[in-house]
Order: structure tokens, then sequence, then C-alpha cells
């Protein structure tokens, strides 16, 4: 089916199960497909924009007020949208980080993080990550020694992932957060795969930034997210513009620099403002999520030669699984090759799973039904014993 | 201007939304339980009292 004459019709959510790693936080709510359908055109929230002339100001449809509610949520004290995460990641930067200054990112950072502090001009390192594949505030301050020592001043700022995006691990927050003050390097948490999915409370984490992506964890279309502060960070990261025109004389009001101006105004703030009491009341039946989420992981476990790589028990939705002695032996003689597994699970009403992928790969649980996470554990078992691998 | 017909048009497309959403739930096999199936009958039937408000303001 087509939507015009070369676009088809997205229509796999309604059609299968999607377990595809990225994909599964960022599902619309029935609200925010609705608000998606009224709001579809360009400037849409912007029918009401009067003096000062800025998104977080517009009461109609009510965005200031979800600014502000956002915020509490988050137990921070400001909050601006953007468009993704990364472009949190970058207004901070941008802020904080002078050109050569040494920072700090993790053995498990996501790129969008290195090369928001490469456009700023720092001096990048990471910290290690541990046997266990996690990040820890031991190896958080011996990097911070060590990175102080070379470069002669502290790191400017620490980008730490709340969940990694290769093993789905959750991290030492809270203690890394705690080191870094004690040399008074501001904490910046990445919490793509956290805000919107689990509960994240920036005061306890002790962190001084909270970055969210909506199109990966908050229901909301693409792009957007969120960047949450402190008050002793928001004059900075949202301080606004000074230009003037030299000839006209003109000056810009109150836009924020970072933020150039508005950022999200159309289906993308809608989409999120909608998705948001629902996204509230999600995060707090994240042990439903985790529960379904093991469900799946001992499905697989129970199919010989198949091993977690992630933190065992799951504690979130984002599992990387090695499939070495499993499915990839399948792969070997199969006559679709590593094809099979992906084509297979097509055929029982499965997708997410990369094209190929045999040897180690990721999937997310996030969201689905008791009824369809029981489809996606027997669609996986049947597969195996289709395929000769027995399953105890 | 017909209002009735452009409140209308949104009513429909909310309850086709709200009956996606079924599909989406019941994914891949779409067998309804009995709570399910009640929902999509009363948003097909709504649905059909909407669709006959655009036919007497648009034709």
């Amino acid at each position: 089916m087509k939507c015009t004459a070369d676009i088809d019709t997205r229509d796999v959510e309604e059609l299968y199960i999607n377990i595809d790693p990225i994909q599964a936080g960022g599902r619309l709510t029935v609200d925010a497909q609705k608000a998606a359908l009224a709001y579809s055109d360009g400037y849409s929230v912007c029918d009401n924009c009067r003096k000062p002339f800025r998104l977080d100001y517009i009461n109609k449809p009510p965005i200031a007020d979800f600014h502000h509610d956002c915020a509490e949520w988050l137990n921070m004290d400001a909050v601006r949208l953007v468009p993704g995460a990364r472009r949190g990641f970058q207004a901070v930067a941008s802020s904080i980080v002078e050109k050569g200054d040494p920072v700090l990112v993790t053995a498990l950072s996501h790129y969008t993080e290195f090369v928001s502090l490469e456009q700023a001009g720092a001096d990048i390192h990471e910290i290690p990550k541990d046997e266990c594949n996690h990040i820890t505030a031991d190896n958080a301050a011996a990097r911070i020694e060590d990175v102080t020592r070379e470069a002669g001043k502290t790191p400017s700022i620490l980008f730490v992932e709340h969940v990694d995006y290769q093993y789905g691990n959750i991290h030492e927050i809270a203690g890394i957060a705690k080191v870094a003050h004690q040399y008074d390097i501001p904490v910046l948490l990445n919490g793509a795969y956290s805000v919107g999915i689990m509960p994240v409370d920036g005061k306890a984490l002790g962190v001084d930034f909270v970055i969210g992506s909506g199109h990966k964890s908050m229901a909301a279309p693409a792009p957007s997210g969120l960047v949450a502060t402190t008050d002793e960070y928001a004059d900075i990261v949202f301080r606004t513009t000074q230009a003037k025109g030299d000839i006209t004389g003109r000056t810009f009001g109150i836009k924020e620099v970072e933020m150039m101006g508005c950022t999200l105004m159309g289906v993308t703030v809608v989409g999120l403002m909608a998705s948001f009491p629902a996204v509230k009341e999600r995060v707090l039946h994240w042990d439903r999520e985790v529960k379904n989420s093991n469900t799946v992981v001992d499905a697989l476990c129970a199919i010989e030669g198949t091993q977690v790589e992630s933190d065992m028990p799951r504690e979130h939705t984002l599992t990387r699984i090695n499939t070495i002695d499993s499915f990839d032996k399948v792969a070997e003689t199969h006559k679709k090759r590593g094809y099979f597994l992906s084509q297979s699970l097509k055929k029982k009403g499965v997708i997410g799973v990369i094209p190929g992928s045999t040897r180690v790969w990721k999937f997310n649980t996030y969201g689905l039904t008791d009824a369809q996470i029981d489809h996606v554990c027997q669609s996986f078992q049947e597969i195996a014993r289709e395929n000769g691998l027995n399953v105890s | 201007m017909s209002r009735r017909a452009v409140d209308a048009l949104f009513q429909a497309l909310y309850l086709l939304t709200d009956i996606r959403f079924i599909l989406r739930e019941t994914a891949p096999v779409h067998e309804l339980d009995d709570e399910q199936k009640v929902r999509a009958g009363k948003a097909i039937e709504k649905l059909k009292k909407q669709v006959t408000i655009l036919e007497e303001e648009l034709s």
C-alpha cells in the first residue's frame, strides 16, 4: 500500500511485533498519533504565539506548562526541548567547554556525545568500562586523576550514559556524579535509554544535566528530545542572544543562543506533549517491562549455545545477545545464510533483528503486551527447533 | 464553512486511530479478546455515525 506514488505506507507496527533495539520506546501513544493528525502542518503550534515570541512561552497548546511539568517530573529546575538528544549534548558542550579543554566520556558513549564535544574543540578522554561492562565511580575517579595530571587542569565536563546503547546496562551514576563533583566537574546524564521509559530523578542522581530523547524513549515523533538542568547552569546553557545588527541596530529579544530561537515547532512538540501523561504513567510500571525482558531472555537462553552479553538478570529492556554457538551455527549451512533468522522471524510476525545478524545482536522488548512477549518467545524457540537446535 | 463536517472528519480520524492501536496491540495475529472486540465494535459504530455526518454535509 502506498502513501503517495513513491512512498510506501509504513504499516510494520500494525502487522508485526517490532523488537528493533532503537525503536521500541519511541512508538507513539494513541494520543500522540491523534495529536500528530491535527498538528501535522509545519508551524502548527505557532497559531497563538505572542510576545515574547518563544516556544516555551506558548500557552495554547500548553507548551509553557509542559516545560514546567517536564522539569518537575525529572526533578530538575529547567527544561528546553531540542531536536534529539544529540542537540542536547551539543547545547551543553557548546556552553560549557572551551577549545582545548579536557573532557570525559565513557567507553560506552554514543558517537553523538563525541561529536558534540569535538565541535566544541574538546580534548576527549574515555573512562574505561570494567570487566562487567559497567562504568564505575572508581574508574571515573582514576580517569579524572589521570586526565587532570596529563592536561594540567580538570576536565570541564563528564558525559555518562544512564543506560548504554551497547549492552543496555544501568551504570553507577550517583557514585560517578559524587566523584566528579569532588573535582568541580559538572555531569551530563545521557538518558536516551531511560528518560520516558524508567524513573529518572536528576537531583537524586546528582547530575547537572539530563538529556532525553523523545523519539527513542518518550513516545514522540523524531527528531525530539530535551535538555534539563539546574538553576546553577540554566543561565549558562539557556543564555539569551546579545547579538545586534551593526547597520540595522536590530536585537533579537529573548531568543536563546543554543536553542537557535525556537526548536520543536509542530508535530514533534505536540507529539511529546500528547504522550506525556502516558509516559509519566508508564515509567511507574518499569518492573513489568523488566519482567518481560527477562522472560524473552530466558526463552533465548533455553536455546543451546545462546548467551547474554548484557547484565543478568536483565534490568532493562534493551539486551545484547550472543548466538554465535546457536543461530550462527545454523547460518553456516543454511541456504539463506545469516539472513535465515530475520526472515524466519518475519514469517512468524516478528521484525527488528538486523537482517544477516546471527552472531551478536540486540533487541528491545519495551512496550509489548503479554501475548506479544509469549509470541516472541515461541517464535525464537520454534525457529531453533526447526533448524536442529536443542531447546531445554 | 461546515464546522459539523470538520468535526466529523477529525472525530473519524481519531476513531480510526483507536482502531489502528487495537491492530498494533494485537499484532501479528490480530486475535482480539472480548474487551478488545467491544472496543473495536464501539469505535466502528461511532465511525459510521461520523461518516454519515460527512455524507450529509458534503454530498
